[in-house]
């Protein structure tokens, strides 16, 4: 374990020189930045016009926080590629070499990889979002002047706090995912579906309220509340945020256990 | 004449038996077609709220046909055996478009059941939707020559910008999902949506077609 | 009969070749011999009609690639390798390779036989070893029965066997009155086998012509090698 920086900082070096990565973070800092700014244009503009019915909210916070599944792809594309990146070959060709080999041997500790890589991208994501979203927060304040209906600060933190959390499970949990099936292309498109507000989870919980236990429903309510979307039977923040935690570490777990069996 | 049109049915039946080759596109496909089945049965009354998940796979098919060749270097076995590269392309998009219209109709079908209550041409609107937005994916991926950033640029378009900004200004209507989503609905605009998403799907190809006729392989 | 004429290539300010000039000649093999990064791989892939030359002509039997009627029955080439998604069969690749030149399906089976992949034509392409790639690149070059061969590094990652059964197969081709252009930077396998010999360095032509004319006043073809290229370099700096 006397190596496990030295490993970290290995991970930590190999992903944030992926063009993807820089990509992924541009996508997870940039994109809600957007969506905030037009959100809020388009509460002032309501709000202006005296129309507030014409949109959802009215607070700046509501703003910000209805822009947060782009901060979950950009969160989901990264987890992906810091180790769908580990498997592409870079000899296109028949064998093919394979960046894992290198890996392996040297750090032979599989599980200080899977634990480095999934450190490495959780402070990542922590990172993006600490500048994002006090940023976005900013420039909807901004844009709405006094206008907008004030919410409460504590409030407003718990969500912040939420998002970036919520961010980070997901990019933990596709990570573990992509360990598993050494290919990007499903954990990507299950973790673009999943971001959505028309997640396959979404539609299962009219089926059976068993879907709000579904990683993606658990934690909504970190930072979504009643005016971005209105789950009846939706968990709580607290225990919603453990329930995905829940499944982010026991997805970790599971890969872990058979990325140290299975052959590279 | 006859000769150029014997080029386009040869390199069309070989990006066909490409394609076979692809278990990921299959895989696509057969998803695809299993969602559509269990929808259908979920929701007879009409396609319009699976399309959305739907889609998904004609997007995967179409980024896949064209991103396979780049993965590795099979693009230059490609343009060795199909040097004309207008015939080329012409040739994997008749092979993308018979196998994404077989997958959607098949998909769609479930709702063309005998007493189902969906209207015939909501039920085909769907169909050629599904099939346009997979083709702008290929246009996509041949211009940028990669299998992450237009699946993921596209998907995430589709199905998390495109709703967020539906809810907040009138002009998303000017995107091409949103446009294409009329189609499928029973009371949509047929003829706006399907020009919208025709003109979207028909640049896309065009500034494809454009780089890959002049670019080196 | 393979005519390259005053080829140069240049990507942005970065001049690839420039000038090349020379002929592969029906019923000889011609080496095409240079250190990495000279241009050698750029020139085949300008012949195969893959990128644009920025000047100069590169013709087959009069024509650029692309212009060929029925390419595959007049060229089989070898780019680096299989050339195959890695997750196809050996067969499915042949097959529309096969289609696509407009060649009957049993030329498939057929040159999965001549290159000794007989028994593993449904094996995904990923699981092959180098070797079996490169068996794999030469059946889908040999698919068209063409008159000339254009091979790019064809030895790389063969097994002695299958060294030995490649050299085989370029000298019966090239007896038979066919063309074979190969490059590779291993010395000892082109001396083998050539019989006309280009030399390239910094993307010009060093030395071209027979053999023991290239060779001539130099112990081995290794000597006339760094010799050659040895003052092109100086050239440049």
């Amino acid at each position: 374990m006397l190596t496990f920086p030295r490993t970290l900082v290995a991970e930590l070096r190999k992903t944030a020189t992926l063009p993807g990565s820089l990509a992924a973070l541009a996508v997870a800092s940039v994109g809600p930045l957007g969506i905030s700014l037009l959100n809020s244009m388009g509460v002032r503009n309501a709000l202006r016009s005296g129309q507030p019915d014409l949109v959802a909210y009215t607070s700046a916070a509501d703003a910000v926080f209805s822009a947060a599944p782009l901060g979950t792809v950009g969160a989901v594309v990264l987890g992906v590629i810091a180790v769908s990146s580990e498997y592409t070959a870079n000899t296109p060709d028949a064998g093919g070499g394979r960046q894992i080999t290198a890996t392996l041997t040297a750090t032979p500790s599989r599980l200080a990889v899977v634990a480095a890589k999934a450190t490495v991208v959780a402070l990542l994501v922590l990172a993006t979002a600490a500048v994002t979203i006090p940023v976005c927060l900013g420039a909807a304040n901004l844009v709405l002047g006094g206008l907008g209906t004030p919410a409460d600060v504590g409030d407003t933190v718990a969500r912040g706090v939420g998002a970036a959390v919520y961010w980070t499970l997901t990019a933990l949990m596709v990570l573990a995912i992509t360990v598993l099936t050494r290919n990007g292309i499903g954990p990507l498109i299950a973790g673009i579906v999943n971001s959505s507000l028309v997640s396959v989870s979404v539609l299962l919980s009219h089926v059976t309220p068993l879907a709000y236990y579904l990683p993606d429903l658990a934690g909504m309510r970190l930072f979504a509340d009643d005016s971005i979307a209105t789950f009846d039977g939706a968990l709580d923040p607290i225990p919603g945020g453990l329930v995905m935690a829940t499944w982010a570490l026991g997805l970790l777990a599971i890969s872990s256990v058979v990325f140290t069996r299975r052959d590279a | 004449m006859t000769a150029r049109r014997h080029r386009l049915r040869r390199a069309t039946t070989a990006e066909l038996i490409k394609l076979r080759g692809l278990p990921a596109a299959l895989a696509a496909m057969l998803a695809t077609v299993v969602a559509g089945a269990l929808f259908a049965a979920a929701d007879p009354a009409g396609p319009a709220q699976a399309v959305p998940f739907l889609q998904i796979g004609p997007i995967v098919l179409g980024v896949l046909v064209v991103a396979a060749e780049y993965s590795g270097r099979q693009i230059a076995t490609t343009l060795i055996a199909m040097p004309r590269r207008l015939v080329l392309l012409a040739g994997k998009a008749g092979a993308y478009l018979i196998a994404a219209t077989a997958t959607s109709v098949i998909t769609i079908g479930g709702w063309l059941v005998p007493g189902r209550p969906a209207g015939r041409w909501t039920v085909i609107g769907a169909a050629a939707y599904l099939v346009l937005m997979g083709l702008l994916a290929l246009g996509l991926t041949v211009l940028l020559r990669s299998l992450v950033l237009p699946l993921a640029g596209l998907l995430t378009l589709v199905l998390v910008v495109s709703p967020l900004l539906a809810g907040y200004t009138e002009h998303a209507r000017w995107l091409p999902d949103q446009a294409g989503r009329a189609l499928s609905q029973p009371h949509g605009d047929f003829t706006t949506g399907a020009a919208i998403l025709l003109a979207w799907t028909a640049s896309v190809a065009a500034a494809g077609t454009v780089a890959f006729l002049s670019r080196d392989a | 009969m393979l005519s390259i004429s005053g080829l140069s290539k240049r990507h942005g300010s970065r001049t690839v070749l420039s000038d090349v000039t020379f002929h592969a000649l029906p019923g000889r093999v011609t080496g095409f011999l240079g250190p990495n990064g000279a241009g050698k791989s750029s020139t085949l892939r300008i012949l195969l009609g893959l990128d644009r030359a920025t000047a100069g002509t590169a013709l087959i039997d009069g024509r650029p690639y692309r212009e060929l009627p029925d390419p595959l029955r007049t060229v089989g080439s070898m780019l680096d390798g299989s050339g195959a998604h890695r997750s196809r069969t050996a067969r499915n690749h042949l097959a529309w390779v096969a289609r696509a030149g407009g060649l009957p399906k049993r030329r498939v089976t057929e040159v999965l036989d001549q290159v000794g992949l007989a028994g593993s034509g449904r094996t995904r392409v990923g699981r092959f070893s180098l070797g079996m790639g490169q068996r794999l690149g030469l059946a889908a070059a040999l698919l068209g029965n063409p008159a000339a061969l254009v091979l790019d590094e064809p030895v790389n990652g063969l097994d002695p066997e299958g060294i030995r059964w490649i050299r085989g197969l370029l000298r019966a081709h090239a007896d038979a009155g066919g063309t074979v252009l190969l490059s590779s930077h291993l010395m000892s396998e082109v001396a083998e086998i050539a019989d006309d010999l280009v030399v390239i360095a910094g993307g010009r032509i060093a030395a071209a012509g027979p053999l023991d004319q290239v060779i001539a006043g130099h112990a081995t073809l290794e000597e006339a090698f760094f010799a050659l290229t040895a003052d092109r370099s100086e050239q440049r700096c």
